[in-house]
């Protein structure tokens, strides 16, 4: 399994930049310019680990407790549960800090488009995963820092999976990762089909107290 | 030790798989057994003596303070009880390592961890493990060559053990962070290592290419510590047998490789694999030509061809850069980098001594400031020691020190420090008795330069002598002499190097005289001119001197900066009367991102207004009338910087003749910005700083993980009346709340304004903000209430 980049959301980036309207052909013609940029440098990376699920949902085999209510739930009836990680790696960190420093105008569209990408990377290994452990089900994905799952966990999540050594990511003192572009997340293996719409639900969204989507009573995956 | 006659170093393997065999929980810190399993470790490191392996590595690779905290032990008693399991069990020949791996922490600029803070962290490591027994240290998986510079500077002024450095490389030659082998090589053998090599990254067959590139960089012993092969995701396992890791690890042999032993996957049996098939005396190595150069951690300039230093971070006689670098306008330094880069400089030469600047602390903020926006290698550029030593010790990379001259003073003070930091030197031909008229003179210095930089293992190699330009408007006969030493340093093994501009200096025309000189100098064996690469008859000239002397082969290069920088065209330069100043047009150019055509219109209004009235009557009020543009809705935050960006090249314009005149500079007050502690995530406030700047503010920003203290004083010491905080995480709040606080309680006097992703106005207000800024645009509204 190896990280795939297949495509860089231009709907999404659009949504992060906080545009509503179809975009002028200007601005469509450097998002294009800088998504092809940004496809020429990013090289992603992935990593993934098994576990079973033990007593309080302990992962075998660590001390590590996913802590929870929201976690709990995700993953009822789930036997396993893998973690994963995907980053664009430093050569997009390297690619959005020297941009900066050009033009900030192409920076933010950097910013946008390879938030979008480290999402199809993520998504695409999801895939793979549920590909390679069918018939059984693999849950929606779950991060640090969505719901009661604290950004704490982090770090223990990074280094069960050894994303040091194997993605060149690393955590700064306060528990966040370098490169930006960088997802961690687990998801449960389950016999049973994942109910419908299994979406997150916004409550669970760390944004979900300043987003201006929902003030206008409205979510984010309806635009 | 010379690679080609010592004997072959069996080392040991991986030591993280075999002590989970023995019980050690997934994610529990392996160190800790050193303490609490010392049985079991020693264990370990028996069974790899007793299959030939002569140096053993400690179990102390994460023993650092940022990984032991929580641990329950210190650093310096995991660190003893490591080295002293590993000496217990070597048997007598057979010698420790302290073994010391990343500390798991991105450095500046990339990260948070200073140099300081990393040097500290080995040091620390460093004393407990010479004082415990060891007999050398080991770096090893390392992928960041800044995180190994700091290591091997504390192994080197902590202890006088024999220091041996290791990387990890992927396939595409390259570490995680983008070093690549070149950059590697010139920078560690510079820095006086003792054997260097990989360790990890991959199994031995993929790495070997990596070696074979390695051993024409350096003629140091390389030491080869692969992977036994590529592990299987599922399950973690490494599928290579010991006898095929041997065949493929054995032919490393041949390339110089004179420490081999395994990493993840690789255990005893595999030492006694390569121990018991290890050739009769090992075969003289390839001895390749050694290749040198300059480098960045990422980029190499290669001796061998033409190389332009590109000269304009240097703020004698620019007035618009001694400003920024008075305000500490780095964004200025670096907009003069990307310049140069895009016009074919392959180095930058950076100097910022500038009267009643600290050009120490200027020196380091540039430096650090440039490493994280180029990769282009850097020439130092300063007549103090003091300064220049400072540089060196942050710069990553082989620098390029400009320079020492033949004074014995200048040499007895500066070479050491190009010695011990592993940089080349430029020689300035001029001593106590001045600039020698002749030629001749000018040789006899070069040579004492080159001798005493030898005497000091200096090679000539690394030397770069300037036989230096004198103004022929005063001097005449001098163009000639200078023409005639570079010929003759040439002879000498060195390289040359010779800024050329102020040949012309005086005469009408310039750049027909420099350009003409700069062309004979390149006969006459000049390889890296200092020069203005953004213009484009110089550009020009060099392009057609790779044409003629046949280093651009089917004259590609000239063709294509041809098409780039056409010749202009008199007849167009003579009509197109300036435009009348229109407004509409002003505000239509930014909305279209057109910043050329900004100036353009600026130019023409400045015919008829003063800078002030255009910032003021036009600049401004179009700004304005964007910014209401996009509280609309009518416009998005890219249109939004786009235009700001078009306008900066306006303010940009009106900046230059402002501080070029006697006139103060412009801007409606400071204010400072900052994305508080524990927060990297920089580019909102990045966003509202080229927003306010082109609302005229000076803005002070302080970076990203800005801790409180920091903060307080410098609000204090700059009298900031307005002051900016971005936070990111809803982690990191609280430490915008803590930094309000503190200013508060400091009794600033200051305006404070938040925003970020996770702030609501009923938060900023729980934590004592007096504003809540929503978007860039809002910032720039609060500012103008504010600051007027």
């Amino acid at each position: 399994m190896e990280g795939r980049l297949t495509e860089i959301s231009l709907k999404e980036a659009l949504r992060y930049l906080g545009v509503r309207d179809a975009p002028d052909p200007q601005l469509a013609a450097a998002m294009e310019k800088c998504s092809a940029l940004l496809r020429s440098r990013a090289r992603p990376r992935i990593t993934w680990r098994q576990f079973s699920l033990g007593e309080d949902l302990r992962l075998e085999g660590t001390s590590f407790f996913l802590p929870g209510q929201d976690i709990r739930r995700h993953l009822s009836c789930c036997l396993r549960v893998i973690l994963l990680a995907a980053t664009l790696g430093m050569e997009t960190e390297l690619l959005l800090r020297q941009t900066q420093s050009r033009s900030m105008a192409d920076a933010v569209l950097l910013d946008a488009l390879a938030s979008a990408a480290v999402e199809n990377v993520t998504d695409n290994l999801c895939r793979d995963l549920a590909a390679e452990f069918a018939p059984l089900h693999l849950t929606p994905r779950y991060s640090p820092g969505y719901g009661d799952f604290p950004l704490e966990a982090q770090r223990e999540v990074c280094e069960l999976l050894n994303v040091h050594r194997l993605l060149g990511v690393s955590l700064t003192a306060g528990g966040l990762m370098i490169p930006q572009k960088t997802v961690t997340a687990l998801a449960g293996l389950t016999g049973d089909p994942p109910e419908k719409s299994p979406r997150p639900r916004c409550e669970a969204c760390p944004l979900a107290g300043g987003c201006s989507y929902r003030k206008e009573d409205r979510t984010c995956e309806s635009c | 030790m010379n690679p080609a006659d010592s004997d072959l170093i069996l080392l040991d393997g991986g030591m993280g798989t075999m002590l989970q065999a023995a019980g050690l929980p997934l994610g529990g810190m392996p160190e800790v057994w050193n303490v609490t399993h010392p049985e079991e470790v020693q264990k370990i490191h028996r069974a790899y003596v007793s299959a030939g392996s002569r140096v053993i590595y400690a179990n102390t690779f994460g023993a650092n303070r940022f990984k032991a905290a929580g641990s329950g032990c210190s650093v310096s008693e995991l660190v003893s009880a490591g080295v002293r399991c590993a000496r217990a069990a070597a048997a007598p020949g057979c010698r420790v390592a302290l073994d010391i791996g990343p500390l798991g922490q991105l450095l500046e600029p990339l990260g948070t961890l200073s140099f300081e803070e990393a040097y500290a962290a080995f040091a620390e490591m460093l004393t407990a493990g010479a004082g415990a027994g060891a007999d050398l240290v080991v770096f090893e998986t390392m992928s960041d060559l800044q995180e190994v510079r700091a290591g091997v500077l504390a192994a080197k002024e902590t202890t006088s053990l024999p220091v041996w450095v290791t990387m990890t490389f992927e396939a595409t030659g390259r570490t995680f962070l983008g070093t690549t082998v070149p950059a590697m090589a010139l920078t560690l053998t510079g820095l006086g290592v003792d054997a260097l090599g990989f360790n990890c990254s991959l199994g031995p067959g993929e790495l070997l290419p990596l070696v074979r590139e390695l051993r024409q960089w350096t003629a140091l012993p390389l030491i080869f510590k692969p992977n036994a092969g590529l592990p299987d995701p599922a399950t973690g396992a490494y599928a290579m047998t010991p006898e095929a890791f041997r065949e493929a690890a054995l032919q490393a042999l041949p390339l110089g490789v004179r420490m081999l032993g395994g990493c993840c996957g690789s255990t005893p049996d595999f030492i006694r694999a390569l121990r018991d098939g290890l050739p009769q005396g090992i075969q003289g190595m390839d001895l390749l030509e050694a290749r040198n150069g300059l480098c960045s951690a990422r980029q190499v300039a290669e001796d061998g061809h033409l190389r332009i230093i590109g000269e304009r971070i240097n703020p004698t006689g620019k007035k618009r850069l001694q400003q920024a670098l008075r305000e500490g306008d780095l964004d200025y330094v670096l907009s003069l980098a990307a310049q140069q880069q895009e016009a074919g400089a392959e180095l930058l030469d950076v100097n910022v001594g500038l009267p009643g600047l600290d050009e120490k602390a200027a020196m380091v903020r540039t430096v650090q400031a440039l490493q994280g926006a180029t990769d282009l290698p850097l020439q130092i550029d300063s007549s103090d020691p003091e300064v220049i030593e400072a540089a060196l010790r942050i710069y990553c990379g082989k620098a390029l020190v400009n320079s020492v001259n033949g004074t014995r003073e200048s040499l007895e003070r500066i070479l050491p420090l190009c010695r011990k930091y592993g940089a080349a030197v430029v020689g300035l031909c001029l001593d106590e008795n001045g600039i020698p008229e002749s030629w001749q003179g000018r040789v006899e210095i070069a040579r004492r330069i080159v001798d005493a930089a030898e005497a000091l293992g200096i090679p000539r190699q690394d030397l770069y002598i300037d036989c230096l330009t004198l103004t022929v408007s005063a001097q005449q006969e001098q163009a000639r002499e200078t023409l005639q030493a570079l010929m003759a340093v040439r002879r000498l093994g060195v390289h040359t190097l010779l800024g050329v501009s102020n040949i012309s200096f005086g005469m009408p025309e310039r750049e027909n005289i420099t350009v003409s000189f700069l062309t004979q100098a390149l006969m006459a064996g000049l390889e890296c001119p200092i020069v203005n690469p953004g213009q484009p008859a110089i550009r020009k000239a060099i392009a057609a001197f790779q044409v003629l002397s046949g280093q651009d082969p089917g004259g590609e290069k000239y063709i294509r900066l041809c098409s780039e920088f056409p010749a202009p065209q008199q007849t167009a330069q003579a009509a197109a009367p300036a435009a009348a100043f229109d407004a509409n047009a002003l505000e239509k150019a930014m909305l279209q991102g057109q910043g050329g055509e900004v100036a353009r219109l600026i130019r023409a209004a400045l015919e008829t207004s003063s800078e002030m009235e255009i910032i003021d009557g036009q600049l401004i009020p179009a700004l304005n009338r964007v910014g209401a543009a996009y509280e609309k809705q009518q416009i998005f935050l890219p249109q939004l910087l786009r235009a700001a960006q078009a306008a900066s090249q306006g303010f940009e314009l009106l900046k230059e003749r402002l501080s070029a005149g006697a006139g103060a500079g412009l801007s409606r007050g400071k204010i400072l910005l900052a994305t508080v502690r524990g927060d990297i995530h920089d580019i909102g406030k990045n966003i509202v700083r080229v927003v306010l700047e082109n609302y005229g503010y000076t803005v002070l920003d302080l970076g990203r993980d800005v801790p409180p203290g920091k903060i307080v004083e410098t609000v204090l010491s700059e009298n900031i009346p307005l002051v900016g905080l971005s936070a990111l995480m809803t982690t990191t709040l609280p430490s915008m709340a803590e930094t309000i606080r503190a200013l508060r309680e400091a009794g600033a006097d200051c305006k404070i304004m938040v925003g970020g992703a996770v702030l609501t106005p009923e938060y900023a207000a729980e934590i004592g903000a007096d504003y809540y800024a929503r978007d860039a645009k809002a910032s720039a509204d609060i500012a103008g209430e504010v600051l007027g």
